[in-house]
């Protein structure tokens, strides 16, 4: 009666313990950095991507950076601005050729790429290598005297969870999938035609798999829009093969949800 | 001498205001003529049914109101037309070229209907006239401006026997 | 046994525990360049005779399919000298990498062999070459002086296949064919390929020919004519050149156009300054009035499903944009804007109608949703008019004039066309000077 009481006592203490430290240790994963994971990138500053250029371009990005720093998890929902039909006056058409011609003539991005790439090597965190960080920490504290964000030290540890990559690199790898995807201009502007694409990388940011994950919709009929815009973003994904990936966290980078979404562009 | 100056200027400024006063009374009298009153009024492309009969009038931009010059000129046709009454006539329609092709050809038939009862109003029989409309088919002057364009809008009178 | 039960206990609790976020990240941009798309020369059967091979289809009909896709402003057809796989093998079983490697996202191969006697197969695959797979596969059946038919039928289906929209290509356009001086301008009624090719003259000039439009099965053409100086409606057979005067009107019909079902005419007639809308059911020759409004009303087109009719009235004292049930009821004003409208056409696909609109002087192509919201202009001009809808509902045809000179010289008509959202706007060559085009449905009836 005693020793199975024990063996009970200890198995419930047990439990407890690995529910309140979620489990991945034993997975073999890494997921949970023992310190804040932190942006580095300097507060207010957004990357300045010169892809093809649109009328509120700014406005927007900013909005989705704030938008992100608070809810973590899921995308951002893009709230489709109501226009007010106006009779267009003849200067409207000046505008609309001026867009057109930006929209088929974006800047190359290459260079902001690398740039960003750099300055990820320098600054992520290795989760992985849990002395390495110990290191790390100290050293940052040490240079950083401008950044008062780097505060993360060992006794600092919150168990704050992010599996997010940065702003910097989710728009490095935005801004080459954005010039590898050729998007079909037939389709209309105003269907649900969000595409959503999962891929797996290697290390080397090579495909290793791409899958679309609202398969039925490919074969349903009526679904043709769809069906179209899912072979272009498919398209696009393996175009951009191999993509350029930070040379650290590939834990959160490895696998990546790719929502492709053409009403922006098609919109006009 | 400072009084002097001073009466000077202020009798300036007195004129210039009156003379202000003046130019805007001149612009409010011309407000009445408006844009489409654009009719032609002169002579090139006339042509005479007999002396001093015109075979044309001409309107204004989209309308097909007779103006007085038009009704002048009917007049003097209708006068003719009593005074030879065996003679028929065709009355042709016509637009400018800067307007839609099927809602000329209706503009054209206006304008030879207003010229049609304006003549059989005034004693010239129905069964003597024909009408038809060009539309902008048939300009008298094939210039694109505004001056070819006021000879264009007309209805002419044509005999037919 | 307690210390397996232990376990499982725990590893059941680790797996349900498991928490897992994937990184999620949106793709809202790309470019809107045409689609690198290279069409290889077909195959062509060594089997097929003398008399075939010299047609030269294998070039010839992959030529007309990439003509149509590029002037679709759509696609980007990439140059035959670049292509480094040879038609069979490509045909066959495309090494993908070949084609990835000069840069194409899509290929078309195909194969010509012989059905039977006079009868010639064609057959066409689409691939993607990026992604490995075979997008379609048909085959044709025709005779061999039909393949320009064949051609613009395969470009159909490759461009619906890659845009989700029925295609266009297989059509034929009507126009009025203009020479001589503009005081006395000779016209002729003119029927080409949508492409351009083979022009021919259905009347002789000999008096005025305006507006012609197509049936619904594109054998009959309904238009205006000066005939024996009477300004008429009128119906010919494209096939036996007959022409019939449509009804019995003691005055001037104009502005005509065929009902969806091909079996009415609707029209113009214009009576003591007042124009009004009728239609004439073409075997019965019933006629029906459907306006009754002492302005003109003009310029009737139908919506695709026969139920409403779109026409032009200057009822509020300017030309503007109305729509009306079929049977003439519930007449409702569309256009508000600042200017003059006219020339409604409505879309076949039912969403759009085009219209023509004078404003300060400069003449615009445009368009509006059939509730009249949504008003978009295309493209603005000296001069142009009267918009004609691709039987896809997304390319607009009209025709435009340059200024003249005092002795007419100058004022020359041209046909272009441009897609719906204001892209790739062109000049249709024709012989002569052209106005009035009309485009038909697609030829096979779909």
């Amino acid at each position: 009666m005693q020793k199975s009481l024990k063996i009970s006592f200890i198995a419930h203490f047990v439990i407890l313990i690995i529910s309140s430290v979620t489990l991945p240790f034993l997975m073999g994963r890494v997921q949970a950095p023992l310190v804040i994971s932190v942006d580095l990138v300097q507060i207010g500053d957004r990357t300045n991507i010169p892809y093809a250029p649109k009328v509120s371009d700014g406005e927007k990005t900013d909005k989705k950076i704030k938008d992100r720093v608070v809810t973590e998890q899921a995308p951002p929902k893009i709230v489709p601005k109501e226009k007010p039909d106006a009779v267009p006056l003849p200067e409207n058409i000046k505008q609309i050729k001026e867009l057109l011609e930006k929209r088929q003539n974006p800047v190359k991005v290459e260079d902001l790429t690398k740039q960003t790439s750099e300055f990820e090597k320098k600054e992520i965190f290795d989760p992985n290598k849990i002395s390495a960080l110990i290191d790390k920490s100290k050293k940052d504290n040490a240079e950083a005297n401008n950044k008062p964000s780097l505060e993360a030290t060992q006794s600092q540890q919150k168990n704050v969870v992010t599996s997010k990559l940065t702003i910097t690199q989710e728009d490095a790898i935005k801004a080459q999938i954005f010039k590898c995807w050729n998007i079909p201009i037939g389709l209309p502007y105003n269907e649900n035609l969000t595409v959503r694409i999962k891929i797996k990388l290697n290390p080397d940011g090579s495909l290793v798999s791409s899958e679309i994950l609202d398969q039925a919709r490919m074969s349903t009929a009526g679904q043709t829009y769809y069906k179209i815009l899912a072979e272009s973003a498919l398209r696009a994904v393996k175009l951009c093969n191999p993509l350029k990936v930070p040379s650290t966290g590939y834990e959160k980078w490895r696998e990546m949800q790719l929502n492709f979404d053409a009403k922006e562009m098609l919109k006009g | 001498m400072l009084f002097n100056n001073l009466s000077k200027v202020t009798l300036a400024l007195v004129v210039t205001l009156f003379l202000g006063a003046c130019a805007t009374q001149q612009a409010t009298t011309t407000t009445t003529t408006t844009k489409s009153d654009d009719a032609y009024t002169g002579t090139e492309t006339v042509k005479f049914l007999a002396d001093g009969v015109p075979d044309r009038v001409f309107f204004s931009t989209n309308k097909s109101d007779l103006t007085s010059a038009a009704t002048t000129t009917l007049a003097k046709q209708a006068t003719y037309l009593k005074a030879n009454p065996t003679l028929n006539i065709v009355l042709e329609g016509h637009a400018d070229e800067r307007g839609t092709r099927e809602y000329n050809l209706a503009l054209g038939e206006r304008r030879a209907i207003a010229a049609k009862n304006y003549l059989t109003s005034n004693g010239v029989a129905a069964n003597r006239i024909k009408v038809i409309s060009y539309g902008k088919e048939k300009p008298a002057n094939p210039a694109s401006n505004v001056l070819a364009w006021s000879q264009n809008r007309r209805t002419v009178t044509i005999k037919t026997n | 046994m307690k210390y397996k039960i232990f376990t499982i206990f725990i590893l059941f609790f680790i797996l349900t525990s498991k928490s897992f976020a994937l990184v999620s990240v949106d793709i809202t941009r790309g470019n809107l360049d045409p689609l690198p798309t290279a069409i290889s020369d077909f195959y062509l059967d060594p089997k097929l005779g003398d008399n075939i091979k010299k047609l030269q289809l294998e070039s010839k009909i992959p030529e007309l399919i990439q003509n149509n896709l590029s002037r679709s402003g759509l696609f980007f057809a990439l140059e035959k000298k670049s292509f480094i796989q040879r038609p069979e093998p490509a045909h066959n079983k495309p090494r993908f990498e070949d084609w990835i490697f000069i840069k194409t996202q899509v290929l078309v191969t195909g194969k010509i062999s012989l059905e039977k006697e006079d009868r010639l197969r064609v057959e066409f695959k689409l691939w993607d070459v990026v992604s490995a797979t075979e997008l379609s596969a048909l085959a044709f059946y025709t005779t061999p002086d039909n393949w320009r038919r064949v051609s613009h039928m395969i470009s159909d289906k490759i461009y619906e296949r890659l845009t989700g929209e029925k295609g266009y290509f297989d059509s034929r356009i009507i126009y009025v064919s203009e020479t001589g001086n503009k005081v006395d301008k000779k016209k002729r009624l003119a029927v080409m390929d949508q492409d351009g090719y083979g022009v021919k003259y259905l009347t002789l000039g000999n008096e005025l020919v305006l507006t012609p439009r197509f049936s619904p099965t594109s054998q009959h053409v309904t238009y205006m004519s000066y005939f024996r100086n009477l300004p008429r409606v009128y119906l010919l057979n494209i096939e036996t050149g007959i022409q019939d005067l449509v009804g019995d009107f003691p005055g001037m019909t104009f502005a005509p156009r065929f009902s969806p079902d091909g079996k009415k005419i609707i029209m113009s007639f214009a009576q003591e300054g007042n124009s009004d809308i009728y239609t004439m059911d073409i075997k019965t020759r019933v006629v029906e009035k459907l306006t009754d409004h002492p302005s003109i009303d003009t310029s009737p087109s139908y919506s695709p499903d026969g139920s409403y009719i779109t026409f032009n009235s200057d009822r509020s004292g300017f030309q503007q944009i109305y729509t009306m049930k079929s049977d003439g009821t519930n007449i409702k004003r569309i256009s508000f804007g600042e200017g003059l409208y006219g020339t409604p056409v409505w879309s076949p696909r039912g969403d759009l109608i085009a219209f023509t609109k004078l404003y300060r002087n400069k003449f615009y192509i445009g368009v509006m949703r059939s509730d009249g919201s949504g008003e978009r202009l295309l493209t603005e001009n000296y001069y142009q008019e009267a918009p004609s809808w691709a039987p896809n509902g997304r390319v607009l045809i009209f025709y435009r004039e340059t200024p003249s000179d005092s002795s007419g010289r100058g004022g020359g008509a041209k046909l272009w066309s441009i897609d719906l959202t204001g892209y790739n706007e062109r000049l249709i060559l024709t012989p002569t000077d052209a106005s009035d085009p009309s485009w038909s449905g697609l030829l096979s009836g779909k």
